[in-house]
Formats: C-alpha cells, structure tokens, sequence
C-alpha cells in the first residue's frame, strides 16, 4: 500500500530545454521510480546532458516541470535539492591543492549551516563515503597530485557524502580504465540495492548501460526513442535510428545484450569494384555519397546542376558528376552523360530528393535501370516530395515499385541492402 | 583543535608584534615618538593595515572565483576602475563634500567597471571564466588610459599629490576617511569570511558548486560585490598599491591550505601587516625621503612570488 503512495523518485513532464532559443529537449515526459537504475543513451547531441542538467536544477527549462519524490524542483531551496539529488559529472578540475578528505567534505555543504563545523555525523559520512569510494588511504593527499581515476573516484566520495535519494551519473566512467570503470559502477549498483539509490546515468558505453541498467531509455534529436529493458531497446532497428552505423547485438550469457559494431573490413572488401549511381540534390544525398565512398564503392552521381550542395559534396569525394547549368532543366546532353554512368553501374541509388520538373528526369533513368535488370533503391517518400505539376514523379514512383524498385525508410536500411 | 588555536594565537602575536615595530620605526629612526607624532603613525598603521587586509582578501576572492592564478583586484579592472573613480573625486573636488564621498564614488566606480566586464564576457546569458578575464583587461587598460588623461588635465599644482597618490600612499590627510574606510573594510571582510563555504565550493567550478548546494546565481555576483567593495575602499584610502592581492593569497595558501575558512582571515591579517611593514620600510630606507609604498611592494612581493611559485609547496599552483 505504502509503496503505492511513494510519489515517484523523478517525474518530468513535458520538459521543453534548449540553449538560446535552440530546443534539445523537445515535449519529454518520463517517470523513475524509486531505487530504479536507468540508463539514458544515445547519440552526441541528443539531449542526454541537458536533460540531466534540468533533473540536477542547473539548467532551467523552458517549459514542462521536474519533480523529485513529489516536489517540483522550482520550490525547493538549493540545500534541500542537493541534498536529495547528487551529480557526478565527467571531471572536476581543481587549481587549489584541497586534500581528498576536503572535498568529501565539501559534499555536506547542504547539510551544514553557514558558521557550522562538520559535526561527528558529518565526519562518519563522508568517512563512509571514502571507504566506498576506496580513497580513505589518500585521504591527506591534495587531489591535484591524483591521477585521473583517482580523482573521479574522489568526486564520486564527495556526491556519496551528499547522502543523495538520486545520483546523476554524467559520463562519470568515461576517462576511467576498465579496471575502475567496473569497480565505480559494482559501487553505485550496491548503493542502488542496498540503500534504494536511485541513478540515472548517462553513458556513451552500451555494453556498460546493458549490463548494469534495468531499464535503458534511448533519446535522439531530443526525443524517447526506445524505453524499456536493454533486451527491448538495444535491438538493432531501434538502435539503427538512433545510430545511422551498422551495429551487430548478441546476446550474452548474463541474458543481456553485447553491442558490436558491425566489422568495417568485409564491407570494404566486398565493396571494391561495385559500381553505384547516385540521384541525389540540394544536400540530401550527402550522408550517402559520403558512406559510399568510404565503403569502397565506385560513385557516380547526377544529373545534378552546378552548384548545388550535393554537387560540391561530390567534387569534394572526387565523385565523377553529370552536370547541368545552374537552374537549368535537365537536359539531353547531360542526360546522355548520366545514362552512360548508369549503364556502368551495377546498382542504382535515388536519395531523399524533391523532385519537380528541373530533376524528373533522372527517374527516368531509374526505370531505363531496371529495364536493364540492374537493381534499384529508393527512398521512400517520393509522393510528399513531388512538386511537378502532374504528380509525375509520384506516378513514376508507383511504376518502379511495381516493377521491383526496392524502397527503403532510412539510410540504414538502404545500407542494408546494398 | 588546540594546534589550530595555538596556529592562530601565534599568528596574532606575531601580527601584533610586527605592527608594533612599525610603529617605532620613523623617518628619524627608531623609538617611540612624541604623542602628537605618534598619533599620526597609528593612523599610519592602521591605514596600512586596513587597506592591505581589503586588498589581500579581494584577492583570495577572485582567485577563487575567476579560478585563476593571476587573478587579483587589478585582473578584472575593478582597482583601475575605482582609481578613477577616486582621481575623477579628486579633482573635481568633489572628494572635499563629505568624507564618504571618496570612497564611495570609487566604488560607483569600481562597480560600474566590474558590470561593464560582465556585461562585455557575457555570451548568451552566460559568462565565462576567460571572457571575464579577457573583458577585464582590456576594461582595466582602457581605465588606465582615462586615468592618464585625467591626470594629464589635472592643474600642475594637484600633480605631485595625484600622482603620489597613484603609486599607492599610505599618509591620512583625513581622520575621518579613515574611520569611513575602516568601517567599510570590516564589513567586506567580515562578508567575505562568511562566504568561505561558497568560495570553497566554487572553487570547483560553477557545476560542482550547484550539485552541492551552493545558489551560485547569488553567490559569484555577491563575492564579486564584496571583493570590489573592499579594493574600492582600499584604493580610495591609499591609491593603487599592487601586488598585495596577487601575492599575499598565494603564500598564505601555502600555510593554512586552500580552505576559506581560514584563507580569508589569515590572508586578510598577512596582507595587513604585510603592507604596514611595507610601508614602514618606504618612511625609513631612504629617509628623510619617503618611497611610495607600491614601489615596496612590487619590490618585495615580486621575487617572494617567484619564490613561492617555484617551491611548487601544497597549495602553490604550478604542477
């Protein structure tokens, strides 16, 4: 009954956060439970960080609420937050040489009146922290002579002196050797059984956030991507979306998951000698010139017009073009120069491209392609990126569809079938 | 406990020591002087100590703050700021109106010069720790130009005095300055002192102060108002004297360690005896000529800071 009634450990509800008008977080809304251990991944810049950062109260949302067991952050004091919630964030650089047993003992701040000496209590705590921590034996040492490691197993002293309901973890394992890195988090996973500690962290680490979190949450762009069990939400079309690499997931013998990325050296190999042609414009098409290239492939691209952004991608990668002027239609002659490349070709691709009466044309291509028993891929979407005046490129879509055109939703996928 | 009071017992006595030798030491030599002479050295001392305690403190602050080695009340340009202010009072008279006056526009001043580095550092809301450096130097010299300019302007008769002054000297023309003066230390200081929580915790930066509970929103531009109130106070009183907020920190660190709680006190009473034993010495060396007393310090602090920063001792920040 009584555990029903706990109000959750952290509730946030459509949390808007962004840095200068740019918004991060986007509508999240996300309950933990307490004495849950959660782990938020995903790519750099999905908003990982600043959410921690308005969980802690040091990032002020733009809109959407933060509450810790039932009190909204905004109407606690800065003792009382911290005293609830603690952050271990990736390094702490120090210029003053305060030894290991002060800055534990900075950790009770909250806990201590302006004038006040840490009392018996607050020296057994942070006493106990160390032990946990294991920098008891360096606890006379300035910590600017630690090592790196050192250093962070201090911080992570000092936020356990806290007496934390919460800890936010903020990539607090990353500069740490494997050594340390497994010996801070069989620490935290202790303080979570034993004493219901509630952790949140944030990691770049998959295999990490798989074998000790319960529950992983995925963010991209700002958003949940996934939440669930590691089982559930490292899959690999999940973990696809959020990482446009190929990515291999095997279960371990714990009855968790082990993420790998997918070898690089049988997809160079077994590149070398392919021949793509590429229909791409205005940019879309840059991810895939690019990946091509780097897989070993032989690119060739167009019709494009001079100056356009994929164009200059593509002269970048030293990709052989067929151009047009700028803001020419399509014309024969460069059309000619295409259809030799395709006729080359093995594959066709046809990136994410609006298409209008200028580029139509290259579908065209597309269908004299499969004609000639080559295979092609396309993005799907066609018909909301058509602007001829006819829907002429919609209906084109259809007839390669038909004919065995194969269409993909993401580059992922597209990479896939290649 | 009890070594801690016996440190600091020692360190009374020998301050209280120290002072007293100051005031025997004369321009005629040592001894005690007359009653109306002796007068004059007590306020002498006492103005030494006063400012050289507000300037060593201001710099235990924005070393912390700034977490910066070189920070000092000149790095943000809150000193060139408040020397303006305090030429601009000078000589347009102004200084003559009431006693508080001196001080208090060199404040006004000093204030408006920190608030116009912060606004400068500022990017999107925030500001760093290098763009405060950055702004303040450029600020500070851009003060020191208009200093320049004022002095250049001012009448020939004032510009023995002004430019005395801005060597940094320690004679009381006015009893009462003094009293004010004092008055605004003790409250800076005591200010200060009570912040060492604060100072501690940011001396790990702005994040880690937050998570342990420190309102940083408060605390930086609040250690930054005391700091630019005591060095406006000191400067109004004796003129730009450096290298006491630069140099004095750093050795008292070395002693006591990095903790505020005793930093501020113990810096603030070595700054203090530190100038007025400076300032013995420029009465006495050259005597009957007097040495200004900035000249002392960046004399005797300039290769004592060498000195420290080479010992590479805990607290030093070398690595």
């Amino acid at each position: 009954m009584t555990a029903a009634c706990e109000p959750a450990a952290i509730e946030i509800e459509n949390l808007n956060a962004g840095y200068r008008g740019q918004a991060v977080v986007t509508d999240l809304t996300l309950t933990v439970k307490g004495g849950e251990l959660l782990g938020l991944v995903g790519p750099n810049g999905a908003g990982k960080t600043t959410l921690l950062r308005c969980i802690a109260g040091l990032h002020v949302p733009v809109r959407g609420t933060v509450r810790l067991f039932g009190r909204s952050l905004t109407e606690m004091t800065a003792q009382e937050r911290a005293r609830c919630v603690a952050v271990v964030p990736q390094s702490v650089e120090t210029p003053m040489a305060f030894t290991v047993e002060e800055i534990v003992m900075m950790g009770r701040t909250a806990s201590l009146s302006r004038w006040q000496r840490p009392g018996r209590k607050d020296r057994a705590v942070a006493e106990r922290a160390m032990v946990y921590a294991d920098v008891v034996d360096m606890k006379d040492r300035p910590v600017n002579e630690l090592s790196g490691g050192e250093k962070q197993r201090v911080i992570v002293a000092m936020a356990l002196a806290q007496e934390p309901r919460i800890i936010l973890m903020d990539e607090a394992t990353s500069h740490l050797d494997i050594h340390h890195r497994l010996e801070i988090m069989q620490l935290v996973e202790r303080l979570n059984i034993d004493q219901g500690v509630t952790v949140v962290m944030v990691s770049h680490d998959l295999n990490l956030a798989a074998e000790f979190c319960r529950r992983v949450l995925l963010m991209k762009d700002g958003l949940l991507l996934g939440d669930g069990a590691p089982q559930e939400v490292f899959a690999e079309p999940l973990l696809r979306q959020a990482y446009p690499c190929n990515i291999q997931v095997h279960p371990t013998v714990s009855g968790t998951v082990t993420i790998m990325p997918a070898p690089r050296l049988n997809e160079r190999t077994a590149a070398s000698g392919v021949r793509v042609h590429v229909v791409c414009g205005g940019g879309c098409g840059g991810e895939i010139l690019r990946r091509l290239s780097l897989g070993g492939y032989t690119v060739t691209c167009g019709v494009l017009n001079e100056g356009d952004t994929d164009a200059r991608i593509a002269a970048a990668l030293a990709i052989d073009v067929a151009l047009e002027k700028p803001f020419l239609p399509v014309g024969q002659a460069a059309l000619e120069r295409a259809r030799a490349m395709v006729a080359e070709a093995s594959i066709m691709v046809v990136a994410p491209v609006p298409f209008g009466t200028g580029n139509v044309a290259n579908l065209q291509l597309a269908e004299e392609a499969l004609a000639q028993g080559k295979r092609v891929l396309i993005m799907e979407g066609i018909d909301d990126r058509d602007y001829t005046p006819g829907l002429e490129a919609a209906a084109k879509a259809r007839a390669l569809r038909e004919r065995g055109a194969v269409f993909c939703r993401h580059t992922a996928e597209l990479f896939e079938q290649l | 406990m009890k070594r801690t009071i016996l440190f600091w017992l020692a360190a009374l006595l020998a301050a209280a020591l120290a002072l007293g030798l100051c005031l025997l030491a004369g321009a005629s030599g040592w001894g005690l002087p007359a009653r109306g002479i002796l007068r004059l050295r007590l306020d002498r001392v006492l103005a030494g100590f006063v400012v050289g305690a507000s300037l060593a403190a201001a710099g235990t602050v924005f070393q912390a703050l700034l977490r910066n080695p070189l920070a000092d009340p000149y790095v943000l340009g809150v000193s060139s700021g408040a020397g303006l202010g305090a030429a601009v009072a000078f000589l347009t008279g102004v200084a003559s109106v009431s006693v508080a006056a001196l001080p208090l526009i060199a404040f006004a001043f000093a204030a408006a010069t920190l608030f116009l580095v912060y606004r400068l550092a500022m990017v999107g809301g925030r500001t760093s720790i290098y763009g405060l450096i950055l702004s303040g130097v450029i600020v500070s010299s851009v003060c020191s130009s208009l200093l320049m300019f004022t002095i250049w302007v001012s009448p020939a008769s004032a510009l023995h005095g002004v430019l005395g002054w801005m060597l940094g000297n320690l004679e009381v023309y006015s009893r009462s300055l003094l009293l004010a003066v004092c008055a605004i230390a003790t409250v800076g200081l005591a200010g200060i002192w009570a912040m060492a929580p604060e100072l501690n915790a940011l001396t790990l930066g702005e994040d880690v102060a937050h998570y342990v509970g420190i309102r940083t929103r408060v605390a930086v531009p609040m250690g930054l108002a005391l700091a630019t109130l005591t060095t406006a106070a000191g400067v109004s009183l004796a003129g730009l004297i450096g290298f006491v907020g630069l140099v004095v920190p750093h050795v008292v660190r070395a002693i006591t360690g990095p903790d505020h709680r005793r930093l501020v006190p113990a810096s603030a009473l070595a700054g203090g005896v530190f100038l007025a034993v400076c300032d013995a010495l420029a009465r006495t060396v050259l005597a009957p000529r007097e040495v200004p007393v900035g000249v002392v310090t960046a004399l005797i602090g300039g290769p004592f800071f060498l000195t420290i920063l080479r010992r590479r001792r805990r607290g030093g920040w070398l690595e």
